[in-house]
């Protein structure tokens, strides 16, 4: 790791004027898990941190009057997951938070750091770029080992698959996010906050090097069953295969309609028009959950050697849609 | 007694409080860190190394292999491996200059200014691209060495089968994975150099470092720091370090540190060997065998190592625990342009349990016949003879461990239940049961403990308690408690009378090194040896001491007729005041009629055998083809238990090793570079992935170990991947034959869309 120098602001106006132009000036630092090991391994290396764990406002969860839930960018894992509204109402985003199973990390990362961590792609992590290019420029995933990346949205020249454990779920259940930055502070849908990046200086989810996530905003769940499936490789201290991610309005027995999200399969959370279309108006059944789980696939495509998360992604949709429908428990 | 009770560990407060100091806890003054500069490239040559004119070279050390006083090799078997890369590139990472400095940040600054440049060459990097022989890279044909073990008439024995059986089966490299990475310190000394770290074998480094700087016994001087796990990993490597370490120290004549990160430790260092072996075994429709032939490669790397003692053993153990009068196994090690692969738990072992244990689900398959029922049928009992035509003449628990597997993990109710469940419906989480029985040789192969004559032996210091002088190294197993524990029973004194002298090579004699289960067995009977000889010495002292001729020394006591006349250390104090102080030495000499040939590769291979039966129970995922392991039920006979808990110890912490080998542990490759060099992408079961374990310990003592131990270190890493995947054909019916059975593998043979090579 390179020195670098180190600040502590205590309000996010002065956070923000300490961040700079660029991510060799200045990041910002929350729970640190995923930069402090990026600066390790000298993916980057920025002049200055910005220490955001002092910035009292960032943090707390409450209810706003009109039922929404206000989740502060520095709330842990833990704090969630400890949470008395969050599990009464969020089954979904208890499932993902519990996917997140190292002690140590959800003790210091933070919502905020969830949805901004670095994808886990090991060209990227190996210091081949966040697009992952030989020195000729010429693309190393498609033909490389690339087991565990995108399926969906994978025609490049991205093919990293987004890390997050709690963007699908927040993005199914319809959550906003707050950014703050020298413009004063935007409000956007979370899900328009993750893009692909088209160039090897763009990241993958649209934040300037001067701004910070400052909240998230979600919906009140009533009415809606929700829950998330991940699949895994082992039980602790790692990330999913694949994820998904389901919000099912429900009228009587009958879908109303559906947002279905899927997690580490695409180089974004990936929101699946196919499968939310076929659920509205449908009664849950496995029969049910079974097409839409074939759906939301149905425009997947393997790489040299990642068709077996076609078949995960399938299955974490069909199993999602089947763990809401009883009620979300675990 | 302390044999066979669960005492306290000699370190274990120690490192429970944290007052333990591991390498990277020690700073000395003026101490510069070290770093290592590595090719990027698995084959090439050198062609220029330039240092950035714009920088400040003077406060950094800097050693090429012109550096090196004498011969640039690091001193093991053949001595092919270079310290440092003059100008052939023969594996990435492998390494080209050395640096130090005053403070990491400026080491890393410098290792940026510098540039090398080099001529690519073609590489080879897979057994298959070795034994085509279009590159060479070693010798005429790549080979680095070849066994023939052969024993009867294999022609014959084919004639009297029924059936003729054909499998082959792959394992993967492995990577150990201690806790504590590797790192040494060097201090240049007036007379010579000293070396500390984290390794298994003390006497190794040594050698290496005398070699280095033509320096005597006493010059160099080698001392091992608390070491947070070995697994083979620190057996040879080390000794690369430390003279890394050694020659910037020379260089700098400052102490000099290199320790390295997870990713260097992981991309640069010793691997398991990866293999592809061959089975073809004719048995009759009874289910015996009548002859076996196998064709073992193994991946040595880029450099000789000690791939041909991995290949030995490897050879040795491949027909398994079984009975065959008609073999033929031959065994080649191969040449690559990847990092040299290395001592690792089990040391070729495992690699071919895996394979001859999935040879006999595919025969039980084949001829219908209980994979259980096949395996007694066939099984080495005592008196039975080996593939390389040893009788087992002693301490044979093969039925015992068979026998206690099956009966503690309940495996035939649960292959009914397991039954009964398939044909009420097709459920989408399978269960299977599955079983693997195996053995492991313990102590050196061959003549190799004869000729090491390994040395131990025991002091009486001054405050009359028995001090342990042994090179062998404490690395997490327990080595320094059940040493006491030997010397308290043999003496007849307390546990607490008993301790270790520093692992110090100017201290303690060259027992040999800390490797193939040959601790507590080898150098545990060296030191009841010398605790008998103290004892009778100052027994005989005390009897004319006391004009008791009848005295003996019980629970550190001088006794006759049931009087106490004395303390231990009240008659040691007075020894030492008239004699001096009481120190024997003692050597290890194989038992009488243990005898190896190893021109004919025939003989007793290990003065002793311990023995392991396991049941593993999985449930299968038929979605998302994830394998839970939910329970392994394992029993191994390893002789006398010294301290039951530690052994216990022993068997669940190398059967989870093997859970990795056999479900999760893969390298990934690109170019001769390992790419998933950090935990989040190579990945080990932790604690949560740990199935319930059940450890039965046998003990059918061994005569000539100490107390009637036999080994136990590697045996527990010999049967969890095989007993998986048996337990996964029972579950799915896909039959494996490659490791790790991940989720994409184990999808692929389910559905047909990878040809499974064994089918050809």
């Amino acid at each position: 790791m390179r020195g670098f120098e180190y600040a502590s602001p205590t309000t996010k106006e002065q956070a923000v004027s300490l961040l700079g132009s660029s991510d060799d000036d200045a990041m910002a630092l929350a729970g640190g898990t995923d930069l402090l090991s990026l600066m390790k391994d000298d993916i980057v290396a920025p002049r200055r941190l910005v220490n955001l764990k002092d910035v009292a406002e960032l943090r707390g969860i409450r209810l706003l009057p009109d039922g929404s839930l206000r989740i502060g960018a520095l709330v842990t894992v833990q704090e969630l997951l400890d949470n008395a509204i969050v599990k009464r109402g969020y089954a979904s985003l208890i499932h993902a938070a519990d996917g997140i199973t190292s002690p140590q990390i959800r003790a210091m990362g933070t919502v905020g750091g969830d949805l901004c961590q670095r994808p886990r792609c090991w060209y990227y992590r190996a210091g081949f770029g966040l697009l992952a290019k030989d020195k000729d420029g010429a693309a190393l995933v498609p033909e490389g080992d690339n087991r565990y990346h995108a399926i969906l949205g994978n025609t490049g020249p991205a093919y990293f698959v987004n890390p997050s454990s709690l963007a699908p779920a927040l993005i199914a259940l319809g959550a906003k996010l707050h950014i703050f930055g020298s413009g004063g502070q935007v409000e956007m849908n979370l899900e328009n906050f993750f893009a692909a990046p088209t160039s090897a200086n763009e990241k993958e989810y649209r934040l300037k090097p001067n701004e910070i996530v400052t909240e998230i905003i979600v919906p009140s769940a009533g009415g809606w069953k929700n829950a998330t499936y991940e699949v895994r490789q082992k039980e602790s201290l790692d990330w999913p295969l694949a994820a998904a991610s389901v919000a099912l309005k429900m009228s009587g027995k009958t879908i109303e309609s559906a947002r279905v999200v899927l997690g580490h399969v695409a180089p974004v959370p990936w929101r699946s028009g196919e499968a939310q279309a076929y659920l509205a108006g449908k009664t849950i059944s496995e029969q049910v959950a079974e097409t839409a789980g074939t759906l939301a696939v149905a425009r997947a495509s393997a790489m040299s050697h990642n068709g077996y998360k076609i078949q995960l992604a399938r299955v974490a949709v069909k199993r999602a849609i089947m763990k809401a429908a009883q009620g979300g428990q675990r | 007694m302390a044999v066979g009770q669960n005492v306290l560990r000699k370190e274990g407060v120690e490192k429970l409080t944290g007052a333990a100091r591991y390498i990277d806890d020690i700073a000395l003054e003026g101490m510069l860190y070290g770093k290592t500069i590595r090719s990027p490239l698995a084959r090439g040559l050198i062609k220029s190394i330039s240092f950035d004119t714009d920088f400040d070279w003077s406060p950094i050390t800097v050693c090429d292999w012109r550096d090196i006083p004498g011969e640039n090799f690091v001193a093991l078997i053949e001595n092919d491996q270079p310290l440092l890369v003059a100008r052939d590139v023969r594996h990435a990472e492998e390494p080209i200059l050395l640096i130090a400095a005053e403070s990491r940040t400026l080491v890393e600054e410098a290792a940026s200014r510098i540039r090398i440049e080099y001529e690519e060459l073609t590489p080879v990097l897979s057994i298959e691209e070795s034994l085509d022989c279009r590159e060479i890279i070693y010798g005429d044909d790549n080979v680095f060495k070849r066994f023939l073990i052969a024993r009867g008439e294999v022609d014959e024995g084919i004639n009297q089968g029924d059936l003729i059986i054909e499998g082959c089966y792959r394992v993967p490299h492995q990577e150990q994975l201690y806790i504590e990475p590797q790192g040494m310190i060097a201090i240049p000394t007036d007379t010579g150099m000293t070396v500390l770290g984290s390794m298994q074998c003390p006497y190794y480094v040594h050698k290496a470092l005398k070699q280095l700087f033509n320096l005597s016994d006493e010059q160099a001087v080698v001392i091992q720091t608390m070491t947070g796990g070995g697994f083979g990993g620190k057996e040879e490597y080390p000794s690369m370090i430390a003279c890394h370490a050694a020659l910037l120290a020379h260089k700098a004549q400052r102490p000099v540190k290199i320790i390295y990160d997870r990713a260097e430790d992981i991309a640069a260092t010793t691997k398991r060997h990866p293999g592809v072996i061959r089975h073809r075994t004719a048995v009759t429709r009874d289910g015996r065998l009548t002859a076996s032939e196998i064709d073992i490669v193994l991946d040595g790397g880029a450099y000789v190592t000690l791939t041909p003692v991995v290949l030995s053993r490897a050879a040795i153990h491949a027909l398994g625990p079984y009975r065959c009068e008609n073999v033929r196994i031959t065994a080649r090690a191969v040449a690559t342009n990847t990092p040299p692969n290395g001592a690792f738990r089990g040391f070729g072992a495992p690699q071919v349990a895996f394979a001859y244990e999935m040879q006999m689900e595919k025969i039980a398959l084949r001829l219908g016949i209980d994979p259980l029922e096949l395996r007694r049928i066939n099984m080495l009992k005592e008196g039975d003879i080996t593939a390389t035509g040893q009788q087992l003449r002693w301490s044979v628990g093969s039925e015992d461990v068979l026998n206690a597997a099956v009966e503690r993990s309940h495996f035939r109710e649960k292959q009914e239940a397991i039954q009964i469940e398939r044909a009420s419906g097709d459920s989408r989480k399978r269960r299977g049961v599955g079983l693997s029985f195996f053995f492991h040789g313990a102590g050196f192969t061959g003549s190799g403990e004869a000729k090491m004559k390994a040395r131990a032996g025991i002091e009486i210091t001054d405050q009359g308690r028995a001090r342990v002088l042994s090179s062998s190294t404490e690395i997490g197993q327990g080595t320094q408690t059940i040493f006491c524990q030997i010397v308290a029973d043999e003496l007849g004194i307390g546990f607490d009378d008993v301790e270790i002298e520093e692992t110090d090579t100017s201290r303690v004699p060259d027992s040999g090194p800390t490797v193939a289960s040959r601790t507590c067995m080898v150098v545990g009977r060296v030191i009841q040896l010398a605790a008998r000889e103290i004892k009778e010495k100052i027994k005989r002292f005390a009897a004319e001491l006391f004009g008791a001729p009848e005295i003996d020394l019980m629970e550190g006591r001088f006794v006759e007729g049931g009087k106490v006349l004395a303390s231990f250390a009240e008659v040691a104090r007075e020894y030492a005041a008239q004699n001096g102080k009481l120190k024997v030495e003692s050597q290890y000499a194989s038992p009488m009629g243990v005898e190896w040939d190893d021109d004919s590769y025939s003989g007793d291979a290990y003065p002793a055998f311990s023995w392991g039966a396991e049941v593993a129970e999985v449930e299968v995922d038929m979605d998302t083809f994830e394998v839970s392991v939910l329970k392994i039920t394992t029993a191994q006979d390893i002789g006398r238990a010294i301290h039951p808990l530690l052994a216990a110890g022993q068997i669940e912490g190398g059967t989870l090793q093997a859970v990795g080998y056999g479900l999760t542990e893969e390298l990934v490759w690109d170019q001769g570079r390992i790419v998933n060099r950090m935990l989040t992408n190579y990945i080990i079961p932790t604690s949560m992935d740990a199935p319930d374990m059940e450890t039965v310990i046998v003990e059918k003592e061994y005569p000539h170990g100490p107390f009637g131990a036999k080994g136990v270190g590697e045996l527990p890493m010999d049967g969890a991947a095989p007993a998986i995947a048996a337990a996964v054909l029972n579950a799915t019916g896909a039959f494996v034959s490659e490791i790790p059975v991940t989720p994409e593998r184990l999808m692929m043979i389910h559905e047909g869309t990878r040809r499974e090579s064994n089918e050809d």
